[in-house]
């Protein structure tokens, strides 16, 4: 019984009933003010100022969008580092936080550990890589000096150097939700079916998998936006003349470089929209999945 | 796994738990026993005593603080629960919130491998058992209480395991339908012909199922024996209060005589049996209500006069409460009609007025 279900027999239950209008609605006033100041009105404005290019007809910034060879491959670009980063880091999340999903010392020391990355932020994430990674960097040395590799190592300022910059600041972000989903499944269910003949795998695969399934999905959607929108990174190091030029660099050129605002807009309109296809398309599938509480009976 | 066993044994099995104060408490202390092929056991005891522990620790949902529990010789108490293959009729059911009822049912058998085709009818047949073949495509969240406890029972036995371990299975049903269900937990143990341990706090439950019952408290074994034993030889005061001996009177010992012993209080002299040495002087004597012969006349020896000061109807007899003349209370059931400031008499079996220690 939590809190909610207590508040909802006997305040605002009782108001909606009386009156036909829950005033508990008015608390959302402020944040529907904050959402429409901050995210709308700039929305709404983007997509007209986008529609209003300095010459040319409405459509005029989408056509050139589409029809120059360095800004329509930008999408291609951004969705290959961001999926599979997000793939990755959901992937590699999902089978640790399983491991992790009693309650103990290593719980909390990983969980610190991972907190870490995600206070850094991805410029000093990207400063750390180029110590590390780069041609003279820590890694390349090492390898040298153990002889196991002598060639030239190629992890920055590449298409490689960027991925591995989404899944260090992606990762914990991803584990830490991801345990939080684990750890809400009551673990009864896994022992329940332990009695019934289910070895670990098969737990995982019948029981904890199917119920994960639309945090996994919010999971996944909450990482590739985030992965998609990357700029720093892309920028430090990636290559952003070629095959890291992602989409929001093209905006930014557009924006800060050519002085367009226009096909800036346009390019972050067109940015929003791929985001919002794939989000779709993954909680589209969510509705496949079993949704309700996670609990194996009363209690 | 095993299909088949000759005897489970537990011996000196113990599970501690950290307290609050950082030191351990040891939740099931020496459980010791051996439950042979096709018998039905009860672990009977209050809220707390351990019942569950005892259960999870024989499932192996929790690891042994000590003592050993072997199958047939064979030492089991490392193996997981996947392992030992023992039914479990969970405390909260436990049942899988996406899977339907049938597939709830099922899961056992296709953990085992079996085929679709071989899977539908036993799962049909066990549904009908519990009677809920009606259910059969709803979700857990959409049955009632007792619907998913009889859910967690035909989950637990259509694997058909050596042993079926049931956690209260029975609280959350209706009289009606707990008798039955009882009645049909009886006929499917004795079906399987394999063997059953059964965790209750009901007494009657217990009485009505068992081979054998377990009485625990605090995680100590107060007595196994059989049901008429427990019923009628409770080993010490605290299995008697279980049991239904509500009539708890501390008296002083006047005289033993072997089995006999007199005792007196005030002005009331009876004569009990011992049940237990005594330590002392002093001693507590047990009596069941229903075993107190109600009277208006003198009943002879062992025989108190009183008067009625409550009555509790229930239906073929009451409970009365009796204001004896020494100042002393005594619950007792009559079927004779009794009324408030009834002058009564009250005759003591002295072989049903059990003596322990005080
Ligand atoms: N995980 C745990 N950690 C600490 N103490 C525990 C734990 N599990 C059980 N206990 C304690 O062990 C004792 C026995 O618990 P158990 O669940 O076996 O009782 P029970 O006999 O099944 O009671 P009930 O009839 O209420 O289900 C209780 O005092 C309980 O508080
Ligand atoms: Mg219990």
């Amino acid at each position: 019984m939590s809190a909610a279900a207590l508040a909802g027999r006997g305040g605002p239950a009782v108001a909606v009933g009386r009156r036909g209008f829950d005033r508990a609605l008015l608390l959302a006033i402020p944040a529907t003010l904050f959402m429409v100041l901050l995210f709308v009105y700039p929305f709404l404005y983007g997509l007209w100022l986008s529609f209003a290019p300095a010459k040319g007809g409405a459509l005029a910034n989408y056509r050139t969008f589409f029809t120059t060879p360095d800004l329509w491959p930008t999408i291609g670009i951004t969705l290959k580092l961001a999926l599979p980063a997000t793939l990755i880091n959901v992937g590699i999340a999902l089978p640790i936080a399983f491991r992790m999903r009693v309650r103990g010392r290593w719980q909390r020391v990983v969980t610190t550990l991972l907190v870490v990355p995600i206070t850094l932020g991805t410029v000093l994430i990207a400063e750390g890589m180029l110590n590390y990674f780069g041609p003279k960097g820590w890694l390349s040395h090492t390898l040298q000096l153990l002889h196991l590799y002598d060639g030239p190592i190629r992890l920055t300022h590449n298409y490689w150097g960027v991925l591995i910059s989404l899944v260090i600041s992606g990762f914990p972000f991803a584990f830490l939700l991801i345990l939080s989903y684990v750890t809400g499944i009551d673990p009864v269910l896994a022992r329940a079916a332990a009695t019934l003949g289910a070895g670990t795998f098969a737990q995982f695969r019948h029981i904890y998998l199917p119920l994960l399934a639309p945090g996994l999905a919010m999971c996944f959607c909450l990482a590739f936006v985030q992965a998609f929108s990357v700029f720093p990174s892309a920028v430090l190091v990636g290559a952003p003349a070629g095959p890291t030029r992602v989409i929001s660099i093209a905006a930014y050129q557009a924006a800060f470089e050519q002085y367009d605002y226009s096909l800036a807009s346009a390019i972050a309109m067109i940015m929003g929209f791929v985001q919002l296809v794939i989000v779709a398309a993954v909680l589209g599938l969510r509705g496949l999945f079993y949704r309700g509480p996670v609990a194996g009976g009363k209690g | 796994m095993r299909h088949d066993f000759r005897e489970l044994k537990l011996e000196r099995v113990t599970r501690s738990f950290a307290a609050a104060g950082g030191h351990a408490f040891n939740a099931l202390d020496e459980l010791t026993m051996t439950i042979r092929r096709g018998e039905f056991v009860a672990l009977l005891g209050p809220s707390g005593c351990g019942k569950s522990t005892a259960l999870n620790c024989i499932a192996g949902l929790l690891a042994l603080s000590g003592g050993a529990i072997s199958l047939d010789e064979q030492r089991i108490d490392t193996l997981p629960p996947e392992k030992r293959g023992f039914g479990m009729v969970f405390q909260n059911y436990a049942l899988f919130p996406h899977m339907t009822v049938e597939r709830n049912v099922g899961f056992g058998l296709r953990m085992r491998g079996m085929s679709a085709a071989e899977i539908a009818p036993r799962v049909a047949r066990a549904l009908s058992l519990v009677q809920l073949s009606g259910q059969a495509g709803k979700l857990p969240g959409q049955l009632s209480g007792g619907q998913q406890q009889r859910v967690a029972i035909a989950r637990a036995i259509v694997i058909e395991p050596p042993l079926v371990l049931m956690d209260e299975p029975l609280s959350n049903l209706d009289a009606k339908l707990r008798i039955e269900t009882r009645a049909e937990i009886r006929r499917i143990h004795g079906e399987l012909g394999r063997a059953t341990i059964y965790v209750t706090h009901d007494q009657d439950e217990a009485l009505s199922l068992a081979d054998r019952i377990v009485v625990m408290k605090d995680g100590v074994v107060q007595q196994i024996d059989s049901p008429q034993r427990i019923y009628a030889q409770p080993a010490n005061l605290h299995v008697a209060h279980f049991m239904g001996y509500r009539n708890v009177l501390e008296f002083e010992v006047t005289a033993v005589n072997a089995e006999r012993v007199e005792l007196s209080g005030g002005a009331v002299r009876i004569v009990g049996t011992l049940c237990q040495p005594l330590d002392g002087r002093r001693a507590v004597v047990a009596i069941r209500p229903e075993e107190i012969v109600v009277g208006t006349r003198d009943g002879g020896a062992n025989s108190v006069r009183g008067s009625v000061t409550g009555v509790e109807y229930g239906g073929r007899d009451s409970l009365i409460e009796v204001l004896l003349d020494g100042g002393l209370r005594l619950l007792a059931r009559s079927d004779v009609p009794a009324e408030r400031g009834d002058a009564i008499t009250l005759s003591i079996p002295p072989e049903r007025a059990l003596v322990y220690p005080a």
